[in-house]
């Protein structure tokens, strides 16, 4: 799973403390999402989205199991 | 009501600070308590005392790095821990509790083929479990946790 998370911060000229803060996280989970390292869990996907104002599945992009 | 939420906050900030202090507090008492066996051995280092010295502070600079961290994080406002931050301990903990069986069934199958007392022998299974735990932490941070 990818996710557009850097684009939109930047979009909304915020820093990852910033968003983290907004987010009730730490900012080396923004870092960890940011860099696809961490799959984030169902409440936090939302809680970005609604940060970003965009849907879930705007904001996070799921591939295909390719196997 | 602006001085008991303020006073609440305060209180909030004090446990998170806490949680982070605690981990200073063990790895000075880990300090002290080396420098006790120091002090009680005979004066002269073998080599496996002093292999045992340098991973003992190895694990002492880990702990004070991941205690910098949180205080830190701390001092900023963030939380003392996130969904990331438990993933991350659960899946290290799971990992390293993995590889220690295998760590003691080394063990097991060496003590009869070296010359090292049973104190030492169990020495060196609970220092080996804490540099898994350390090893496995950090591989993890590194490489994240993807496909939970």
């Amino acid at each position: 799973m990818n996710n557009r998370i850097r684009e939109h911060r930047a979009r909304l000229r915020l820093t990852q403390d910033e968003l983290a803060r907004k987010v009730n996280v730490r900012r080396e989970t923004i870092v960890f999402l940011e860099q696809n390292r961490y799959n984030p869990s169902l409440r936090l996907a939302y809680d970005l989205a609604k940060v970003f104002g965009m849907a879930i599945e705007e904001l996070f992009i799921f591939e295909e199991d390719r196997e | 009501m602006l001085f008991i939420s303020n006073f609440v906050l305060e209180i909030l900030n004090l446990f998170v600070m806490k949680r982070a202090l605690l981990v200073f507090v063990i790895a000075t008492l880990v300090l002290v308590s080396t420098g006790l066996w120091l002090s009680m051995s005979s004066g002269f280092l073998n080599s496996f005392d002093v292999v045992t010295l340098g991973i003992v502070l190895c694990l002492v600079g880990f702990a004070v790095y991941i205690g910098y961290r949180r205080f830190q994080g701390a001092r900023r406002g963030e939380p003392a821990e996130d969904e990331l931050s438990k993933q991350l301990l659960r899946r290290t903990s799971s990992l390293s509790y993995y590889i220690s069986l295998y760590l003691w069934v080394a063990i097991l199958f060496i003590k009869d083929r070296v010359s090292l007392d049973v104190e030492e022998l169990l020495g060196m299974g609970i220092l080996g479990m804490a540099v898994v735990f350390a090893v496995c932490w950090i591989i993890l941070n590194i490489r994240g946790i993807r496909n939970e």
